[in-house]
C-alpha cells in the first residue's frame, strides 16, 4: 500500500472538488492517517482529518475552539461541511492560518456519504478503486460511441481524459501535449506530469502476440498534483477504457471504409453519366443527401504528406469542420487517403462577386490545418445540375495541378482567376521551363548576341512574320532574314516547325520574364 | 499608587468635580454595556450643582433603614436619545415606598457600570437621601435578575416603573423568572424608556450581601484611567498597570459580526504585538474575549475597550471595522462563585465556551476582591 495521502492530495481528490481551503495552507502537506466524524470530543485524533459539520461549529466561537482543539491534539486538517448559506467565520480562518492547520469549507448536501468516501479512501484506497473500477466498467457498458466512452470515464474518475494521435492532436477531448511520452514503445507510461495508455490496433493477420502491434492513438490523462493512489486509479481506469476505445476506433474505420468506397462509387457514376444519370444513380445521391439538381461549386483538395498512423477519415473531417467554420458546408468524397473531391451545393446560383470571397475563405480555412499536410486545392466555377458537378470538380481538379505549381503550401487557385495567360505565367515560373529555356537558348546567351536573341523573341511574338519583326524592331526586312539565318545556324532548330516555335517562345518569355 | 478601589472607604461626598471620573469609571465598569452615561452625567452635574450627594456604605447607615434601588429600564438608543426626567424617579421611589408603607431611607445603585451609576445619584439628590456606596451587580449586566439579589433568593418586589408621562406601573408581587419579561414588556408599553425603583431593601441586608464600596471603587477608577489618558505618554500597557487591569490584546477589528436578537455576535481582531488572533463576542457587552482559540476573559470579569487614539472607552455597539482597540479585563468588583455561571456566567448569554485553562494572574491580580464577599 502507498503512504498516507496528504491533505493537498485529498483536496486534488474528485471528492473534495467542491472543497475550498479556507486557511492554513501551511499545513496542506501533512498526511492524513484516518478520517474521524466530531462529535464533540476531539481524543486521540493525531493525523486525523476531523469532518465537522457546520452547525457544529457555529457561532463562530465553537468553530474557533475547535480549530483550536484539532491543532493541539494533532489533527491533520479540520473538514467543515456546509450548505450554500454558511459563511466562514473570519476569527476561525485568521486562526487556522496562525496554527498552520488546515481548514476545508465544503459544501455538500451529504455529510456522511463524504465522511464514509473519505474514510475509504484514506483507509482502504484499494476499496475505493474497487468501486470506481465498478462504476466504470458498468457505466463503459453502456456506451459504444467514443466521445460517450471517454465522457463517461471522464466523469467517474474525474479526470481530463483525451484521446490523441501519437504527435498529440485531439481525436475526443483536449489537445495534450505528449510531454516526454515514448511513442515509439507501446505500452502504458507514467511521465511527472502524464498518464498514458497506448490504443492498439486491430491486429494484423499472422500478428505474434506479444509483437509491435501499431499504436494509431493514446489515451492520456494529466496527473499535475496527483498523488500515487490516485493516479494508480486512474491509470487502471484507462487501461479498462482502451478496449472500449479500440473497438470504437476499428468499428469507425470499418464503417468509414464502406461508407467511403460507397460515395466513390457513386461520384465516378454522377461524373460519368453527366446530365443523363440513372434513376437509380439519383435515388443512392438523395440517400446520401446529394443534391444533384442545384447549383454545385467543386473544390479538390490534395495533401503533399500524409503523417503515418492518422486515419483517413481524420483529416478529411477536420478540413470539412475547417470549411463550414468559413461558411462552406461541403460533401467530401475521398478520391484516395491524400486527395479529395467537396463540393457545395445550392438551389441559386452563387453571386458574381463570389470568387474572391470564395477563393479567401477557402484560403483560410485551409490555413487552419497543419502546415506539414502540405495542402494544394483548386476551386471551380458554378455549375448546375449532376453534369455540371462533373465539370466544377473537373475545373476544381485543373486549378488544383495550377495550385501545385505555387511554391509555397497551403496553396489554392480559383478557376475564374486562371485564364491563359495565367496559365501560361505558371508554366514560364516553373523550373521546367527555365531549365529548358537554359539549355536551348544557351548558344544566344552571352551578351554579343543578344540582338539575336531580341530578333527571334519579336519574330516569335508576331506570329512568325519576318515582315512584321522588321517593323517592329525598325530594321530592314534583309537585316531580318540574315539573323533569323544566324539563330537557325546557331540553336540547329527548324524554326517554320510550329511545335518547336511554341517551345522557343515559352522558353523565351521564361527567360525574359515576360 | 493611589488607594485600592474597594479599601474601607471613608464616608464622603458626591460632588460636580468628581463627575468625569464617576461617568468614566461607570462606562469602563460597563464592560461594553449599560448604556450611554453622558446623558446622565449632565443630569448628575445639574443636581449636584444644588445639592451635594452622599456616599455612604451600607454597613454605615441604621441596620433597618430602608434603601430603595433606582436606575433607568429600557432600549439605549432611546435612553440616548430621551433625557428623562429626574421627578420620574422620585415618583418611582415613592411608588414602592408607599406599597412597602416605610419611607425610603437612603438610594441604592443597581449597577455600577453605565448610566444607571449616574441615575442613582440623580435620585439620591432629587430626594436628599444618601446614596449607598455598593451595587447589586457589581459591573453592568442586560437583566434585571442577574443581580446578588437574585443569586441570594431575594425578591426584587415590590417593583415601580414610571413612564415620561407619568404613567406608573407598580408590581406588588413577582415571581423572580417573571421580573425581566415583565419589566421589558411594561417598559415597551411606556415608550421604550421608563424610570425604575424597585428591591427596597434593610441596609443590613444590603450589608451583608451587596457589591460594596463599588461606587467608590468607580470613581477611583475613573480618576486613575483620566490621569493614565490624559498623558499622551501612556502606553496600553501603562494604562493596564494604572487600571490594575489585565492587558488582553492591542488590535485592530478586522471583522464585526452583529449579534441576531439574543444570539451573541463577534468582532475579529488581531493582536499587533503578538499577531494572535482575538475574538470578542458580544451582546450589549463584551461577554468574552478569546485568544487564539484561548479564552482569557469571559463574563462576569468585566473587559473593556479603550480607544487608543481618544484614550475613550468604547461601548460595543461603537466599536467599527478598522479600529483600533485596547482590551483590557478589569479587576472584579465582586466575586461571583461558581454556582452563580448559570446567572451571570457565559452560558447565561447562550455561549459555551471551552474553559480558559489556568492562568498565573499578573501581580497584584485580584488582591483587591478579598473581602468582597461576607
Amino acid at each position: 500500500m502507498s503512504a498516507a495521502p496528504t491533505v493537498a492530495d485529498l483536496l486534488a481528490d474528485p471528492l473534495l472538488r467542491t472543497a475550498r481551503t479556507l486557511a492554513g495552507h501551511a499545513g496542506l502537506d501533512r498526511p492524513v492517517t484516518d478520517v474521524i466524524a466530531y462529535q464533540g470530543a476531539l481524543d486521540a485524533i493525531a493525523g486525523h482529518l476531523v469532518i465537522c459539520d457546520a452547525r457544529d461549529a457555529a457561532p463562530a466561537y465553537r468553530l474557533d475552539a475547535l480549530v483550536r482543539r484539532a491543532q493541539e491534539a494533532g489533527a491533520a486538517a479540520l473538514c467543515v461541511t456546509v450548505d450554500d448559506t454558511d459563511r466562514p467565520p473570519l476569527s476561525a480562518v485568521r486562526l487556522a492560518d496562525r496554527l498552520r492547520i488546515p481548514v476545508l469549507w465544503v459544501p455538500t448536501d451529504d455529510p456522511f456519504r463524504l465522511a464514509l468516501d473519505l474514510t475509504l479512501r484514506v483507509r482502504a484506497p484499494e476499496v475505493a478503486r474497487a468501486r470506481t473500477v465498478e462504476t466504470l466498467v458498468r457505466r463503459l457498458a453502456h456506451h459504444t460511441e467514443g466521445p460517450d466512452l471517454i465522457v463517461a470515464a471522464r466523469s467517474v474518475l474525474t479526470a481530463d481524459i483525451s484521446l490523441v494521435t501519437p504527435d498529440g492532436a485531439a481525436i475526443l477531448g483536449d489537445p495534450v501535449p505528449p510531454d516526454t511520452l515514448r511513442p515509439d514503445l507501446a505500452v502504458p507510461q507514467r511521465t511527472a506530469r502524464l498518464l498514458a495508455h497506448p490504443v492498439h490496433a486491430a491486429p494484423p493477420a499472422g500478428h505474434r502476440p506479444g509483437g509491435a502491434a501499431p499504436v494509431p492513438a493514446w489515451l492520456l490523462c494529466p496527473v499535475d498534483g496527483v498523488d500515487d493512489s490516485r493516479a494508480e486509479t486512474i491509470a487502471l481506469g484507462l487501461a479498462l477504457l482502451e478496449p472500449f476505445i479500440r473497438s470504437w476506433l476499428a468499428g469507425a474505420r470499418t464503417r468509414a471504409d464502406h461508407d467511403r468506397a460507397a460515395r466513390r462509387r457513386l461520384l465516378t457514376d454522377v461524373v460519368t453519366g453527366r446530365s443523363s444519370v440513372s434513376r437509380e444513380t439519383v435515388e443512392r445521391a438523395v440517400a446520401l443527401g446529394w443534391r444533384l439538381e442545384d447549383w454545385h461549386l467543386g473544390l479538390f483538395v490534395r495533401a503533399g504528406h500524409t503523417p503515418a498512423g492518422d486515419g483517413p477519415d481524420t483529416f478529411v473531417t477536420a478540413l470539412v469542420a475547417a470549411l463550414a467554420r468559413h461558411g462552406l458546408t461541403v460533401q467530401a468524397v475521398a478520391e484516395d487517403d491524400a486527395s479529395w473531391d467537396l463540393w457545395a451545393s445550392s438551389t441559386r446560383r452563387p453571386a458574381t462577386d463570389d470568387p474572391r470571397r470564395l477563393l479567401r475563405d477557402v484560403r483560410r480555412a485551409l490555413a487552419e490545418l497543419p502546415v506539414r499536410r502540405r495542402l494544394v486545392a483548386g476551386i471551380g466555377r458554378p455549375h448546375q445540375g449532376p453534369g455540371g458537378l462533373a465539370d466544377t470538380l473537373t475545373e476544381a481538379r485543373n486549378a488544383a495541378r495550377l495550385a501545385a505549381a505555387r511554391e509555397f503550401r497551403p496553396a489554392v487557385e480559383h478557376t475564374d482567376e486562371l485564364g491563359v495567360g495565367q496559365l501560361l505565367a505558371a508554366w514560364q515560373q516553373s523550373d521546367i521551363t527555365r531549365a529548358f529555356a537554359e539549355t536551348a537558348l544557351a548558344p544566344l546567351r552571352d551578351p554579343e548576341h543578344a540582338h539575336l536573341l531580341t530578333t527571334l523573341r519579336v519574330f516569335l511574338e508576331s506570329g512568325g512574320s519576318a515582315a512584321a519583326t522588321a517593323r517592329a524592331l525598325g530594321l530592314h526586312r534583309n537585316t531580318v532574314a540574315a539573323r533569323l539565318h544566324q539563330v537557325r545556324d546557331r540553336l540547329g532548330i527548324d524554326l517554320d516547325d510550329p511545335s518547336y516555335r511554341l517551345a522557343l517562345q515559352m522558353a523565351c518569355r521564361a527567360l525574359t520574364g515576360t | 499608587m493611589t488607594t485600592p478601589p474597594t479599601a474601607p472607604a471613608p464616608r464622603h461626598t458626591l460632588t460636580a468635580a468628581r463627575l468625569p471620573a464617576l461617568a468614566v469609571g461607570a462606562q469602563l465598569l460597563g464592560s461594553g454595556g449599560g448604556g450611554e452615561v453622558a446623558t446622565g452625567a449632565l443630569l448628575l452635574r445639574r443636581e449636584l450643582d444644588r445639592t451635594p450627594v452622599t456616599l455612604t456604605p451600607a454597613a454605615d447607615l441604621p441596620p433597618d433603614t430602608v434603601v430603595v434601588h433606582v436606575g433607568q429600564g429600557g432600549a439605549p438608543d432611546v435612553l440616548a436619545e430621551r433625557l428623562a426626567d429626574p421627578d420620574d424617579f422620585v415618583r418611582a421611589v415613592r411608588t414602592v415606598t408607599d406599597v412597602t408603607g416605610r419611607p425610603a431611607g437612603a438610594i441604592g445603585v443597581i449597577e455600577v457600570g453605565g448610566l444607571n451609576t449616574l441615575i442613582a445619584g440623580v435620585a439620591a439628590a432629587r430626594l436628599g437621601l444618601p446614596l449607598v456606596d455598593g451595587d447589586l451587580m457589581g459591573r453592568a449586566f442586560p437583566r434585571i435578575d442577574q443581580t446578588v439579589t437574585a443569586l441570594h433568593g431575594l425578591p426584587t418586589h415590590p417593583l415601580a416603573l414610571v413612564g415620561p408621562g407619568g404613567d406608573t406601573v407598580v408590581v406588588q408581587d413577582c415571581a423572580p423568572r417573571r421580573v425581566e419579561p415583565l419589566l421589558r414588556a411594561n417598559v415597551l408599553a411606556l415608550g421604550g424608556a421608563a424610570a425604575v425603583a424597585l428591591h427596597p431593601l434593610p441596609a443590613a441586608t444590603l450589608a451583608r450581601i451587596g457589591v460594596r464600596g463599588s461606587v467608590s471603587a468607580c470613581l477611583r477608577l475613573g480618576e486613575r484611567f483620566l490621569a493614565a489618558a490624559g498623558d499622551h505618554r501612556t502606553t496600553p500597557d501603562d494604562l493596564a498597570a494604572a487600571l490594575d487591569a489585565e492587558l488582553l490584546a492591542v488590535g485592530r477589528t478586522e471583522e464585526i459580526v452583529p449579534r441576531q436578537d439574543l444570539t451573541p455576535g463577534w468582532a475579529t481582531l488581531t493582536d499587533r504585538r503578538t499577531g494572535a488572533v482575538v475574538r470578542v463576542d458580544l451582546l450589549d457587552e463584551y461577554l468574552a474575549v478569546t485568544v487564539d482559540g484561548v479564552t482569557r476573559a469571559a463574563c462576569p470579569r468585566i473587559v473593556t475597550a479603550v480607544d487608543p487614539s481618544g484614550r475613550r472607552p468604547l461601548r460595543a455597539d461603537q466599536i467599527r471595522t478598522g479600529q483600533h482597540l485596547v482590551l483590557l479585563a478589569l479587576p472584579a468588583l465582586y466575586d461571583w462563585p461558581a454556582e452563580a455561571a448559570a446567572l451571570v456566567g457565559p452560558a447565561a448569554f447562550g455561549l459555551d465556551l471551552a474553559p480558559a485553562p489556568h492562568r498565573t494572574p499578573p501581580p497584584g491580580w485580584g488582591r483587591r476582591t478579598e473581602g468582597n464577599r461576607v
